[in-house]
């Protein structure tokens, strides 16, 4: 079989579009209104509706196209958008989201106009313009830092953790944010909000009263940094990754949430060692990875695992993967060690 | 372009729109030319799409915001220099910002021999795109070349390996050869096709000859048999009539059994409109099935059902929705929205399920594998393991 390589760099990182989309779409019974051809609207909704598929999630979310032709793109496509969004307000949604494209960016139109008329539901403006408004990751951001800013004021109440930024297009999505309720649950505390995936809008103001940020990845911190100036809610800068990662994590969110850890801590490392125990048919065997070598997450996680497990890392070992994103918390390493086993007794 | 004004004054906005735009239309039919390198003249956003697609290799610009403002000459000509020397001649395909800064990539740096389609999205939907880069490769005719083209041959379609295989069969079984595949061939034999062609999928634009007829269902192949023997001296209809009516004797066998103890599913058909309205007509003629609805996904032609062109999944699923039919012929998106009802994939995208084999739409096969996976369908669903 043969699939496209693809060179790496931020010119193939994906449309500006689809990075907010991955986001506005887990708003349950939102409206999103893309402002450009139909297109654009269909290529993203046929990965939508293979990842759907593939996660056993049993519908769509609405996406609005304005349909842009070539009339309308000579003429201007601003109408075709406020009657987009008049028959998106017309559904009575908990609120609209207004992405544009390359295409309107380059003739012109004023989106951001237009959603800001007097509208009958919350519209949600989300500059996104295809590739001339960046890559995947800015709409991603973009579409995060948009919703995050109609949380409201700071809310007092006995407020849980958010977890910020799930990566909804990964495979293992939802299998992290088991993880990692399973991880808090240990320091007493439970996820509140997922920020943003299957998100009920009325929900959104448990982001004023979040004790803890969770971010998935560390360069969400600028969004970390703004709900701790606007709420005074501390953050985790991402998931836990390797096994003291883990540790890690538990022990300074613990602190950050005023909960003494320790015993969290101590039951954490029970359970990996007792899942360690379970792949000691693994000791001694001869692994490879192209991370190994270098002095990344990636080759400090396949570091930590061989030295646990006394594995030897040798460039003439059984190839093992190492999914990207790592894998989180215990429960990933669990399923990262199981594919290990199959590579090196299959 | 009056009707397209219309259009935009009435604004009606498409919700969940499911066929590709015209680029993804013509990257599809260049993709069939196995020597013609082809480049998609945008953003990575609009490269992603075809390339999850397309069967071989694509390339892209994949331009930055720099690019539109300052010009993408000089990245397509970057982009150009990396194209392997196995490849002939390169097509460049404009995407819709391209389109509109008004490019042209026809003679970047030191290639003077580009093809261009301008194709951007907004112009319409993929069959236009498939039509508008099968006129730019303006393929003709050569009347010294044996055989028969194949056209209506879709490189993203699953069905297309199947189709081609079965065409290829029927030819064969009528004594002739296969002429030029549109679009699955080289650049030489685009130029030397036949004289005559048939078609597996007739809301694709045709390539050079004369089209001779359909082989989407069986009264339709049996028709083109029979042309093609006027068409084309010195071929002989008669083995595939023949398999035609043992076709159809069987098909009507296992339809007959499965009309003792059901009542005939009431069908609603989704897809382009040629396969539709050749699946509608397989159905009632040997189920007696009522056709609750076609939705086309491109423009339809005449016909005797009714036909109403459907792009949005809303649309789709209000159809569905009250229509309630027992049987959906269509792509994954009406398995998703109605899966209460047997459901027979016949057009992209047909996601979540597995397909490794050639499995033809077209031919007599193509007809016999409709009936089956229609009859399975329904007995699984009556089973209650639809």
């Amino acid at each position: 079989m043969t699939l496209k390589p693809l060179p790496s760099g931020s010119r193939l990182e994906g449309c500006t579009l689809s990075g907010a989309l991955s986001v506005t779409t887990q708003v349950r019974d939102a409206v999103t209104v893309i402002h450009g051809p139909a297109g654009c609207a269909q290529h993203n909704l046929s990965l939508l509706h293979a990842i759907t598929l593939e996660n056993d999630t049993p519908d769509l979310p609405l996406l609005l196209s304005t349909d842009l032709d070539e009339g309308s793109v000579i003429f201007g496509g601003e109408e075709a958008l406020a009657a987009a969004i008049r028959e998106a307000a017309a559904r009575d949604p908990p609120v609209v989201f207004v992405l544009s494209t390359c295409v309107v960016e380059t003739i012109g139109d004023d989106t951001a106009a237009v959603c800001g008329r007097d509208w009958p539901v919350p519209v949600v403006h989300i500059p996104t313009a295809g590739f001339l408004g960046g890559v995947f990751r800015d709409g991603f951001h973009r579409a995060l830092h948009a919703i995050a800013g109609c949380a409201g004021d700071r809310a007092d109440g006995p407020g849980g953790v958010v977890l910020v930024g799930e990566k909804n297009l990964e495979y293992e999505v939802d299998v992290h944010g088991e993880e990692m309720r399973r991880l808090l649950a240990q320091l007493g505390a439970r996820v509140d909000l997922r920020l943003v995936r299957g998100m009920e809008w009325d929900a959104l103001h448990r982001l004023a009263s979040s004790r803890l940020n969770v971010l998935r990845e560390p360069d969400l911190a600028p969004l970390g940094d703004r709900c701790r100036e606007r709420y005074g809610t501390p953050f985790m800068p991402g998931y836990p990754v390797g096994l003291a990662g883990t540790l890690l994590f538990l022990a300074r969110a613990g602190n950050l949430l005023g909960v003494n850890p320790a015993e969290a801590v101590r039951r954490e490392e029970e359970v990996q060692q007792e899942l360690l125990s379970r792949f000691s048919d693994l000791l001694g065997s001869r692994i490879w990875n192209p991370s190994a070598s270098g002095s990344g997450e990636d080759a400090q996680l396949v570091q930590e695992l061989a030295a646990a497990l006394d594995l030897q890392i040798d460039r003439h070992g059984t190839a093992v993967p190492l999914p990207d994103p790592l894998p989180v918390g215990t429960a990933g390493i669990r399923h990262l060690l199981h594919r290990w086993r199959r590579a090196i007794h299959g | 372009m009056g009707e397209q004004i219309r259009r935009a004054k009435n604004c009606t906005a498409c919700a969940n729109p499911v066929w590709p735009c015209a680029m993804a239309g013509a990257v599809s039919c260049l993709s069939g030319i196995r020597d013609l390198a082809v480049v998609i003249h945008g953003s990575s956003g609009c490269y992603y799409y075809p390339a999850t697609l397309m069967p071989g290799e694509l390339f892209g610009t994949f331009l930055q915001e720099p690019e539109v403002i300052f010009g993408g000459g000089e990245r397509l000509e970057a982009v150009l220099c990396t194209i392997p020397d196995r490849y002939r001649r390169i097509a460049v395909v404009t995407t819709c910002v391209t389109a509109l800064t008004g490019e042209d990539p026809s003679g970047t740096g030191t290639f003077r021999d580009i093809l261009v389609v301008d194709s951007p999205g907004f112009c319409g939907g993929m069959e236009e795109g498939y039509r508008l880069a099968m006129e730019a490769l303006a393929p003709c005719a050569d009347p010294e070349t044996p055989g028969v083209n194949l056209d209506g041959l879709h490189p993203a379609d699953s069905f297309a390996r199947g189709n081609r295989r079965e065409a290829e069969r029927l030819l064969a079984l009528s004594g002739a050869a296969t002429a030029t595949l549109f679009s699955d061939t080289t650049l030489d034999r685009l130029h030397r096709a036949a004289p005559s062609s048939l078609s597996v999928n007739p809301d694709l634009a045709g390539g050079a000859g004369q089209r001779i007829g359909s082989l989407l269902g069986l009264r339709n192949t049996r028709a083109s048999f029979e042309a093609l023997a006027d068409a084309c001296p010195g071929t002989d209809p008669d083995p595939v009539l023949r398999e035609i009516r043992q076709a159809e004797e069987r098909i009507a066998y296992v339809a007959d059994k499965f009309l003792r103890r059901h009542d005939p599913p009431a069908v609603a058909i989704f897809g382009m409109a040629a396969p539709a309205v050749a699946a509608a007509e397989m159905l009632t003629t040997f189920l007696d099935t009522q056709v609750v609805a076609i939705g086309s996904r491109n423009r339809p032609g005449l016909s005797r059902f009714p036909v109403t062109q459907m792009t949005s999944l809303q649309e789709i699923r209000a159809v569905l929705d009250r229509e309630q039919p027992d049987l959906i012929l269509g792509s994954s998106y009406e398995r998703m929205v109605h899966p209460q009802s047997a459901f027979v994939g016949i057009t992209l995208p047909l996601r979540g399920r597995i397909q490794l084999r050639a499995r033809p739409l077209a031919g007599i096969e193509g007809a016999l594998d409709l009936m089956e996976q229609v009859l399975n369908a329904c007995m699984d669903r009556a089973r209650g393991r639809g």
